[in-house]
């Protein structure tokens, strides 16, 4: 085997040696036996020639040995390449169009596989990552929570299938001490989440179960970036002292460098959770990470966490009233790529659909070449070359077009992967996708592929002989046969096919991305700026210092010239709900057992309303004397209100009043009442796509320690957000505090929208110029084929305007062919496609009629231009020439 | 039988590793110990030495250097592999088995008439 592959290895690279080697041995055989026959009394002059007679024909045996080293082969496929390459020079408009058109969808197609790859199918970066976990609280199939510390004690200490079990909160916090300070993000954890990923620290150590308790001292591991930008390198890192939202954490371990996310969440410190005793079953918003123990299935994990939430729930019934709700465990990847899952399909079902366009499209250009040559393959025939080498002469073209195709396909894979970041910012994942070995493997294989694909119609055409029966004269006049015409129709119907669930794709999201533009927002964005503002647990512990504080924020802020209006609250629209709650209405509520309804909660001051032109619809603002104005359980504090947007009351309260109505907040049935008192106009904070409803609550009911400050100012923000700035800093030098204006939040929520819409309408007007591309070169083709034919039709007495709509027609009837299937392949993405559309469905009627109106129109045109140049043709020209 | 095209298919390399597994020869070597040792039987043509050489090279059964012969001129040696060892083994006792059944059903022929 390995003695095979090294002669033919040498036979093929050192050729000119081994030739000579060849030549000398012979010689010496030669001149051996003739010696030897001097030698046995021969006449020497006849010597020489008896040796050579008894070798027999050196030329042959010499032949015969090279045919014998096994490269003969090889050294026919170098003459058809270097053939193929002529051919492919002698023709560059062709070959630069096939060879661009296949590199741009060749390198598209690698480069999406790899994201695929590395998002959607390669295992976490873990030990053993495919036994991780996420545990969530289970309300329905469409609702999985977070979940609390009492859910996370109760399965630290009862769990019997897991190797590790810990919670992550995922959040920001305030670093001070290094420069101005800083709003970073960061995961509180505890040690239990280090311990189920197992993933090592490159110095110190990692957070460890000692580090748990409420009581040991505050420890924090950071991430290789931040240790060599702010604590001067890992080693150096371990031991020092960082303060975070103003409490002074040691580093104990830094993660090695790349590592910028973990379980899904990137952050740049893992400061250690140490959840306090808990008094009820809430607040969740913990993360629980696992790993499941060696051979325990995830049925078993299911059953055991189902059993966890069973014994849990009577301890902590009076808080919680989902008696359905479960602890269940995920795999951690799954949730993790889930969202990523849809949008990922799309986007590499749009890249596949462009690539079987282009190689239909480069199979329609070389079917009418090859027919364009038919005159030289049939004299190649006729001087006695085989049907299967002419085949593979034309396969070897077809593969030399691709590989060229692939090598820059490449280039376009790596500068594609480098845009991902630009294409997908909200990509999970995204920092594990790197060009690799598999993106050449997979230009590899779509290069002998497509290799193959673009050859094939052509090489059919010369097997079957549909291009050879012809005497050479007479090929000029036939349109190259019968069949091979048909196989250029359905390559071109194939593109068409192709085009149309693209172009649909693209259209459907134009018409939802603009449906989306024009969506009310419930509030005004030009003169308006907000500023979140975190306040740390350290030095605003009670709940006097903190709606002390806000107070002193809104004076501020209210004090500044310029301002008009000022308000807290704890949502931003139009994508930020600020909190979750469940609720029971007392006059309608529900059956026992069954999930409470969910609204968007926020915590606002009356400015808040003010501030954003949100009008008050019915009853009345909040005061100064509703809840919250006295401490906590203070008998003189009035019992709680509510105001709720207008959707709400319509969707909870159909046909009655609202105002007045009271509701039991939380799952808490001991807590008294709450009241709505007024509605408000509907914003949007589940996104532009998302509904109005939303509960709105006195700040000093919930009090929020973490607010967004809102400011109307006399014409645009920009001018007025660095004095406001100023004033608040002024309050407290340690808050982080960044200035946003409200129309670059509008801006940045359909910003996902409108980088989908110009990806797939890229690829949807590529396949549209394909398209139109390859009807055009079929029918330009047809025209040239059957000049004479068109003369003599025109010499006995039809129209030019007859003439052009025969070519037209002809070539419309591909096109309506190709369409047909297509709009039966639309049937197939609604899927894909739904979840990404706002205000139209996958079938919209009215898209669907311009996208075929627009495919039909283009192809129209490209059936024209030939079928003008038809009737240009002059019948005695057209009959004489041949 | 003066043309190789006449012996059956693969004797030509039965022979060539015969010739070899006695010592390490250039090709005219090989061609005239196979003329010695068939007596003259098979007068190959010397030629069609070098492909089937070619083709044992490329199997793997024996090896080929350039050597200086006793004249000081350049040659090509070829010498047995192991591998040609073995492959010598299993040809000539298949050659022998075939030969043999070859040989039985003449003998039953010949009885009949």
């Amino acid at each position: 085997m390995i003695s095979d592959l090294l002669e033919r290895l040498r036979a093929l690279v050192l050729r000119r040696r081994w030739n000579q080697d060849l030549d000398d041995e012979m010689r010496f055989h030669l001149d051996q036996d003739a010696t030897a026959r001097v030698r046995a009394g021969a006449d020497p002059a006849m010597a020489r020639r008896e040796a050579r007679l008894a070798f027999g024909g050196v030329d042959r045996y010499k032949e015969a040995t090279r045919d014998a080293s096994g490269v003969r082969a090889f050294e026919e496929l170098v003459a058809d390449t270097r053939f193929a390459l002529r051919a492919l020079r002698r023709n560059p408009a062709f070959t630069a169009t096939a060879v661009g058109v296949l590199a741009l969808a060749i390198g598209a197609a690698a480069a999406v596989f790899t994201v695929v790859q590395a998002v959607l199918f390669a295992e976490l970066p873990y030990p053993q990552a495919g036994r991780l976990v996420r545990v969530y609280q289970y309300y329905s199939p469409t609702f999985l929570g977070t979940i609390s510390v009492v859910d996370y004690e109760a399965i630290r200490d009862q769990q019997r299938t897991m190797d590790g079990f810990g919670i992550a909160r995922w959040g920001s916090a305030t670093l001070t001490g290094l420069g101005p300070p800083a709003a970073i993000p960061v995961v509180r954890v505890t040690s239990g989440f280090f311990r189920a990923l197992q993933t090592p620290a490159a110095a110190g150590r990692l957070i460890e179960p000692g580090d748990d308790p409420v009581s040991a001292p505050p420890v924090v591991v950071v991430s290789d970036a931040f240790a060599s930008h702010h604590l001067g390198g890992n080693t150096t890192a371990v031991g020092r002292t960082v303060t975070l939202d103003g409490r002074p954490h040691t580093v104990i371990g830094v993660l090695p460098p790349g590592v910028a996310e973990l379980a899904g969440m990137p952050a740049v410190a893992w400061p250690v959770l140490q959840p306090a005793t808990p008094t009820r079953r809430g607040p969740f918003g913990l993360r629980g990470i696992g790993r499941l123990k060696e051979g325990v299935t995830l049925e078993e994990a299911i059953r055991d966490l189902a059993g966890i939430s069973e014994r849990i729930f009577p301890l902590w019934e009076a808080g919680f009233k989902d008696k359905v709700a479960r602890l269940r465990p995920y795999p951690l990847r799954d949730t993790i790529v889930g969202r990523a899952t849809g949008q990922l399909s799309l986007f590499a079902g749009a890249v596949v659909l462009v690539l079987l366009v282009a190689i239909a499209n480069v199979a329609t250009l070389m079917l009418v070449r090859a027919a364009a040559r038919q005159h030289e393959l049939s004299v190649r025939a006729t001087l006695g070359a085989s049907r299967p080498r002419l085949a593979r002469l034309v396969v070897t073209e077809g593969l030399v077009l691709t590989a060229f195709a692939s090598a820059l396909g490449l280039g376009v894979a790596a500068i594609g992967l480098n845009l991902v970041g630009l294409i997908a910012p909200e990509l999970p994942r995204a920092r594990e996708i790197a060009w690799n070995g598999g993106t050449a493997m997979v230009a590899a294989a779509l290069a002998v592929t497509s290799g193959l694909l673009v050859s094939f119609s052509p090489v059919a055409a010369v097997l079957g002989g549909t291009m050879l029966t012809h005497a050479p004269a007479d090929t000029r006049r036939s349109g190259g046969g019968r069949r091979t015409g048909l196989v250029r129709g359905v390559l071109v119907a194939a593109e068409f096919a192709l085009a149309v669930p693209l172009l649909l794709a693209a259209a459907l999201l134009g018409n939802s991305f603009l449906r989306l533009q024009r969506v009310p927002l419930g509030y005004d964005v030009a003169a308006n700026f907000e500023v979140r503002i975190a306040l740390p647990a350290q030095r605003y512990s009670d709940s006097v210092a903190v709606p002390a504080f806000w107070r002193r924020v809104l004076q501020a802020a209210l004090e500044t010239p310029g301002v008009e209006a000022a308000g807290l609250a704890t949502a931003a629209p139009p994508d930020m709900q600020g909190d979750v709650n469940n609720f029971n209405l007392v006059a309608h509520p529900v059956p026992p057992g069954a999930n409470e309804p969910l609204s968007p909660w926020a915590s606002a001051s009356p400015g808040y309303f003010t501030a954003l032109g949100i009008p008050l619809l019915e009853g009345r603002m909040f005061t100064v004397g509703d809840s919250g104005a006295a401490p906590p359980g203070d008998p003189r504090n009035a019992p709680p209100v509510a105001i709720v947007s207008r959707s709400w009351a319509q969707h909870y309260f159909p046909g009655e009043r609202a105002v007045g109505q009271q509701l039991i907040e939380g799952g808490c049935y001991e807590c008294p009442r709450t009241t709505i008192v007024g509605i408000v106009g509907d914003v949007k904070y589940q996104g532009l796509d998302g509904d109005g409803d939303g509960v709105y609550v006195p700040m000093a009911q919930a009090n929020p320690r973490e607010a967004t400050l809102f400011v109307r100012t006399r014409g645009a923000p920009v001018g007025f957000m660095q004095p406001v700035l100023e004033n608040l800093r002024r309050l407290d030098p340690d808050l982080p505090l960044r200035g946003v204006p409200m129309a670059d939040q509008v801006r940045s929520a359909l910003a996902d929208p409108r980088r989908w819409t110009a990806v797939l309408t890229a690829f949807a007007a590529a396949a549209l110029a394909l398209s139109a591309l390859g009807i055009f070169g079929l029918m330009s083709y047809v025209v040239r084929r059957q000049r004479r034919e068109i003369g003599v039709r025109m010499a006995l007495g039809a129209e030019p305007r007859q003439v052009t709509a025969m070519i037209v027609a002809r070539g419309m009837r591909f096109v309506g062919a190709g369409m047909i299937v297509g709009l039966a392949l639309t049937m197939l993405e609604g899927r894909w496609l739904g979840a990404l559309l706002y205000g139209v469905t996958p079938r919209d009627p009215a898209t669907t009629a311009l996208v075929a109106a627009l495919l039909l129109g283009a192809a129209l045109l490209a059936c024209l231009l030939p079928g003008i140049r038809a009737a240009r043709i002059r019948p005695m020209e057209a009959i004489v020439a041949e | 039988m003066a043309d190789p095209a006449d012996l059956l298919p693969g004797t030509l390399e039965l022979l060539v590793l015969k010739a070899l597994s006695l010592e390490p020869m250039h090709g005219w070597g090989i061609g005239q110990r196979i003329d010695q040792l068939s007596g003259d039987v098979f007068k190959i043509q010397q030629g069609s030495l070098y492909p089937a050489l070619q083709r044992m090279l490329r199997k793997g059964s024996i090896r080929a250097e350039w050597r200086t012969t006793v004249n000081s001129r350049r040659a090509r040696y070829y010498r047995l592999t192991a591998n040609g060892q073995r492959q010598l083994e299993a040809e000539s006792a298949l050659w022998q088995r075939t030969a043999a059944a070859v040989n039985g059903i003449l003998r039953v022929r010949m009885v009949e008439r």
